[in-house]
Formats: C-alpha cells, structure tokens, sequence
C-alpha cells in the first residue's frame, strides 16, 4: 500500500518537475522577448524625448544669443550681462543662462539669470574649453565657434548644459535646462514597461501551466495505461482523439497492446496445449497402466514357481511397472500444481501420528529415528504431508543412508519438521538445484531411482501449504538436513486464497 | 452373506476389466463384469453382488450417475475406481453415495484391502441396541429405526453411526473415523467422513442442516449426543 503512495508520490513530483521545466522556459522566452521589446522601446523613447526637450532649448536659447546677447555693447557692464542673462531666462522658462564677456582683456565678467543654481562652475571644463575654441573657417566649417552641448548631473539631477560664442566678439552664453520632469517620464515609462514586463512573466508562466496540462494529462493518461499494461491487464487502451503527436503516441500504444495481448495469448494457449498434452498423455498411460498394476501382483506371486530363466524377466517387468507407475503418478501430481487444480484437503490431525504413519506404511521404522511428541494438533492435508515426509525421508534413505532423524516440533505458529541423514551431504553446485524437476545430481549418474520429480513435488505441496522446505549441509559436515514449515493452520491460507478448505464444509453448524 | 464374496465390477476398458478380474479372482472373490453402466445395473438387478466396483468414466451414464441410481434402491457398498483423484470428481463420487474410492493405478492387493474393509462393516458384532432421541439402533439386527420406521442405511453408514454410538458424547476426529470406519491409516481422506456423515444426517436427523444427533466439533470431529 506505501509503495502505491509512494510511487505516486514520486510520479507526482516527476510531474511537477516536468511542469516546472516548461514553466521556466515559457517565463525565459517571455522575459527575454519582454525585455529586449522594453529595453527598445525605452530606447528609442529616451532618445526622442531628450532630443526634442534639448532641440527646442538649444533652439530657443540659439536665437536668444543671436537677438540679446549679440546685441549687447562690446564692453558691456556687468549689468547689461545680467539684465541679458534675465530677460534671455525669462524669454522661455525652463532654462537658465549664464553669459561671460570680458571688459577688458583679461577682466571677465559674468552675468547669470539664477546665481543659486547655474554658475560657471557647473558648465564642465570640456565644455568650456570647446564652446571657447575658435575654429578654423574653411569650406566645411563657415563659422569660427559653434554651439555644444553636454548632459551632465548636478546633484544627481540630469542638466542639459549648452554653450556658444558670439561670432565676431561678443559674450559668451551658456544654458542650464533641468531634465528632471523628462528623467520622471522616462521614469515612469520604465515602470509601466517593467509592469509590463512582470505581466508578460504571469500570464506566460500561466500559459505554460495550461500548455503542460494539455499535454500531461494525456502523459500522465498513458502513463496508467502502461502502469496497468505492465500489471498484466493487457486488455488496456487508450481513447484516441486528435491528430496531434500525443495521439499519435497513444495509437501506438494502443497497437503495441494488442500485439502484446495477442502474443500473450498465444505464448499462454501454446502454453496450456502443451500443459493440456503432458495432463492428456499421463491420463492416457493411466489405462495400461491400471491393467498392468492389476496383474503385476499376480506375476510376482508366481514368479518362484516360474522358469529360473523367466522369473527375472517377470520380476524386471514388475518393477518396472511400479516404477512407470511412480513416474506416471508424479507426472499428474506435477500437472496438477502447473494448471492450479491442485486443492488441499483440511483436516486436524496429531502430527507425530501422521508421521509415524508415513513411516510405518512404507516400513521404514527399523532406518529412521523418530523424535516427535504426541499432541501437537496441526491444521493440514494428511495426504500431502505424507507425500512431502515420504519424498524426504525416501530421498534421505536413499542419498545419505540410515539412520535417518526426524525430529518434529512447532515454532510459534509453524510446524518444522527437520530430515536429517548422515550421508555424505549435497555438493555446493547442487544444492540451489535440489528441488528442480528432473535435475541429476551428477551427469554420470544419468538414471536415478526416482522419478525425479519427488523434491519438486515436496516443494510444491509444502507451498501450497503456505509452507517451504530448506535444504541444507549439516554444518559439522554429517549429511544433509532438510527443513519442511508448515503452518499451524493452513486455514487462513485457503479462505484468504479462496480455496476449499474441503475438509471443513460444515463446521459452521455449531460449536457447542 | 456368502463365505466368498461377489463383486460386480462395471468398468468400460478391456484390458482394466479383464486385469481386475483376474487379480480379484485371485484374491478369492467371485467376479461379476459389466462394460456399461446399463449393464451393470441390469446385472445387479439379476445376480444381487455384495459389492459394486465402479467405473467412474464409463460411456453412456456415468459411475456417478450409476451410483445414484443404485443408491435409489439399494443400500449394498459401492467402490469407486476413479481415474483421477482430482477432487471434483472424488466430492461428487462421496456426494453420489459412493462408500469409498480408490485411484487408478491401483495394486490389486490395496483394492482387496478396501474391499474387504467395507464388507467388515455389514457385520454384526454385539447384540445390544441403543437409542438417541428417536432413533434407535439395533446392533444385534444390525438395523437403525427412526419414530418406529427403519433407516436404508449403507453399511457405511451403519458402521458409522455405530462407531460414535458406541462412545455418546465423545467428539472422534475424522482421522479416528477413517481408522474406525474405512480401515484407513491415518493418510485417509477426511472428505470420505464429511461426505457419510452428511448422507448419514440427511437419514437420521429431523433436519439435516441443524443437526442435534450428529454434532460438528470444531477442529476436532464429530460427535454423537442425545438430543436434550
């Protein structure tokens, strides 16, 4: 049940890391389509709002020089500097001027229009140095000074700084035009665009939880459908709809499935017809067989009074017979376990009886050491105990030699009951191979007594107990040990199994 | 009862039939045989055996279907010979009224065994009578009554009854019965007690699926009480 948790747990947070990788790659394309779109379009904005903002000022302040500035005397006053300065200021707010003349060589003086906010020492050097440098006129250049321009920052507020010369002699002016009201729109623009930009982000990030339930639904669909095809129902299918890929994906697992399914079901009716044959011939050689029983007795009681040269011959045929009749018998045994038909039939017997039974019946009592108390009820089938306890001890008897020892006791709810011989033990290799069907021991030793099936049906008939059976060296190195547990109460194997608990039909009348 | 016992033996293979005859003639019995179940009843009708060896696949009517028939009418022991022992077919051979069964191959030595067994179980040995409720059981007539009326039991049915009338009140386990009843050694079939028992209620009992004479002892057995 916790493994169901799980692994569905664990397919729950594969999921999510698939969802989480097309999550982060849809919000990586949106982003960077976001960005790259804001950034240009911040760009250009930026660009067109401080050209505009600085063409119309150096503009404006151009033909202020030219009509005020240029019509000051030549030695002006330091107040015709100023009232200049004002009126150029005053002309068109948003700027401040500042104009330089020199009375005389050597003696300048300077007139501004807002003495806190726009001296001479706000104008940078550079742009001093270049509005002052009289330039070459020649063909490309008609005039001797120019009017530059800066952007610098006072006071971590952005400036436009603008400067000229008076050609011809005449006062030198400069400009101050605050682009703070452009800094705070482009601001703001920024901000819309980064709002923008985190909206892009949510509704991609959405989009891509849409994008990845469409298409892990109809994952995760195939994923049950190959979870339950792997569980054995291979009658499952998808439901197809669509021509995209995912339908595509789930035809071919539907194809894949009816080509498993079929091959299944062929390998298993394959299977069954040669299940079928071998339960078929068994059944078959039974007939002859039961002839043949029925007379062997006679054969063998009249073989002393035969012909010494024929008696062999009969006594040979005698055995033989029986042992086809072993071989025959655990063939049906073995098909009977291999097709499921194979059911116990309960009953409540005394263990050490049981045993001393199996014991007695194939009178073996002389070559085995029974140690087993009287009293020790077990819930189990008679007759497959005596079949398990007859194929150990037999194989005991026959591989390691008498005595062997049994010994019987109970260990919490399951009965043990250990076979132990004083041969000389099961070589290594062999031993994980002890209870396969047909498996010789050694290869030079082609043809055992047994039927070879004996420890195999052992095995079985203590599995279907609920039981098993170990096989063991005994570790001081005397012989083989086998262990057969059984549970108590085989009971709750078969009703939990569904089976007949047989010898139990009408226990429910009463209990008084 | 003759000093030689009769069989019928109605199994439909040659070589089987013919092979069974011969080791049971050995064995002292006298032979009967039948190739079909209509056959077989016909012979019974006509030689009156002591005891049927039946066939369970036979063509025609099967040995089920043999046995009931006969079970109609008679009370005489009934041994199946089934081929398999694969347990559908033993629970409907026991159901059908059968009082043992054997699995082919089988040695002729152990069919003589089982024979012999049910046969012991027709025989009186003891002259009292005892009575449960309103059953009474003759030992010495060997006879069961119920309100007056005698009971058609098999004699394993008889045997039965009379082994846990013997000791009222004592819960006996199916293996007990099967060493008692059938002469099994401990490796007996618990299946062939439930089954007789079930038939052995269905006579004796006022109502067969609430018992009062023949009580089920929980992981023991059963038990035979007088009714309170």
């Amino acid at each position: 049940m916790s493994d169901v948790v799980k692994r569905s747990l664990r397919a729950g947070l594969r999921w999510t890391s698939l969802r989480l990788r097309l999550v982060v790659v849809f919000a990586l394309v949106a982003l960077t389509a976001a960005v790259s779109a804001s950034g240009i379009a911040y760009w250009l904005n930026r660009e067109a709002v401080l050209t505009r903002t600085q063409d119309s000022a150096l503009g404006d302040f151009r033909q202020e020089m030219q009509g005020r500035a240029a019509s000051l005397p030549l030695h002006p006053t330091r107040d015709d500097l100023q009232n200049a300065a004002v009126q150029m200021a005053n002309s068109s707010p948003g700027y401040s001027v500042l104009l330089v003349d020199e009375r005389d060589t050597g003696k300048p003086i300077v007139g501004n229009s807002d003495l806190d906010t726009f001296t001479l020492d706000n104008v940078p050097a550079a742009l001093q140095k270049a509005v002052n440098k009289q330039q070459r006129v020649e063909a490309g250049n008609k005039y001797e000074y120019h009017l530059f321009w800066q952007r610098t920052s006072i006071r971590g507020t952005p400036y436009l700084v603008g400067g000229t010369k008076i050609i011809g002699g005449g006062p030198t002016g400069y400009m101050l035009k605050s682009l703070d009201q452009e800094r705070q729109d482009l601001n703001s623009l920024a901000w819309s665009l980064g709002i923008a930009t985190g909206l892009a982000l949510i509704g991609s990030a959405l989009l891509a939880q849409a994008a990845a339930t469409t298409v892990l639904r109809p994952v995760q669909r195939l994923g049950d459908a190959a979870r339950k095809l792997g569980e054995g129902k291979l009658d499952t299918r998808l439901t197809v709809s669509g021509t995209d890929e995912l339908a595509d994906l789930s035809r071919t697992f539907n194809r894949t499935a009816s080509a498993l399914e079929k091959r299944v079901a062929d390998m298993s009716a394959r299977d069954e017809a040669s299940r079928r044959f071998v339960a078929d011939m068994s059944h078959e050689l039974r007939t002859p067989l039961t002839a043949l029983t029925a007379v062997t007795e006679v054969l063998e009681d009249e073989a002393d009074s035969l012909d010494p040269m024929i008696a062999p011959a009969v006594r040979l045929v005698v055995s033989e017979t029986r042992r086809l009749n072993d071989l025959v018998e655990n063939l049906m045994e073995v098909t009977r376990f291999d097709a499921g038909t194979a059911r116990l039939v309960l009953d409540t017997v005394d263990v050490a009886d049981q045993v001393t039974a199996c014991i007695d019946a194939r009178a073996w009592l002389d070559a085995v050491d029974l140690d087993a108390e009287r009293g020790m009820m077990v819930r189990l089938d008679p007759r497959r105990l005596d079949v398990i306890l007859a194929n150990l001890i037999g194989n005991a008897l026959k591989h390691g030699g008498s005595p062997v020892r049994v010994a019987v006791r109970t260990e919490g709810d399951e009965l043990v009951i250990e076979v132990r011989d004083h041969g000389p033990g099961i070589p290594e290799d062999v031993l994980p191979h002890v209870f396969d069907r047909f498996y010789k021991a050694s290869a030079s030793r082609p043809r055992s007594e047994g039927s070879g099936l004996g420890l195999s049906i052992a095995m079985e008939n203590a599995h279907i107990h609920g039981g098993d059976i170990t096989a063991a060296n005994s570790p001081d190195g005397d012989g083989a040990v086998f262990v057969l547990r059984l549970p108590r109460d085989a009971e709750q194997l078969t009703r939990s199994a569904g089976g007949h608990g047989a010898g139990d039909r009408d226990e429910e009348d009463d209990a008084t | 009862m003759t000093s030689v016992p009769f069989l019928l033996l109605i199994e439909d293979d040659d070589a089987i039939r013919t092979a069974l005859e011969l080791s049971l003639s050995r064995q002292g019995h006298r032979v009967a045989t039948a190739a079909t179940g209509e056959d077989g009843l016909k012979l019974l009708r006509e030689q009156r055996p002591d005891l049927i060896v039946l066939d369970v696949m036979l063509p025609g009517i099967d040995g089920f279907e043999v046995c009931r028939r006969i079970r109609r009418t008679d009370q005489l022991p009934i041994i199946l010979l089934t081929a398999r022992s694969d347990d559908i077919d033993v629970v409907v051979g026991l159901e059908s009224g059968a009082d043992d069964y054997v699995v082919k191959p089988v040695q002729g030595r152990v069919l003589d065994a089982r024979i012999r067994a049910v046969l012991r179980r027709g025989e009186r040995e003891s002259t009292d009578s005892a009575s449960f409720g309103n059953v009474v059981i003759d030992r010495s007539a060997m006879t069961v009554t119920k309100n007056g009326e005698d009971l058609q039991l098999t004699p394993t049915e008889l045997r039965l009854l009379l082994e846990l009338s013997r000791r009222p009140g004592q819960a006996l386990s199916r293996q007990q019965l099967l060493r008692l009843v059938w002469e099994h050694d401990y490796l007996g079939d618990s299946r062939l007690v439930d089954a007789c028992v079930q038939r052995l209620r269905a006579k004796v009992e006022d109502v067969p699926s609430s018992p009062t004479l023949i009580r089920t002892v929980r992981g023991v057995g059963y038990r035979l009480d007088s009714p309170q």
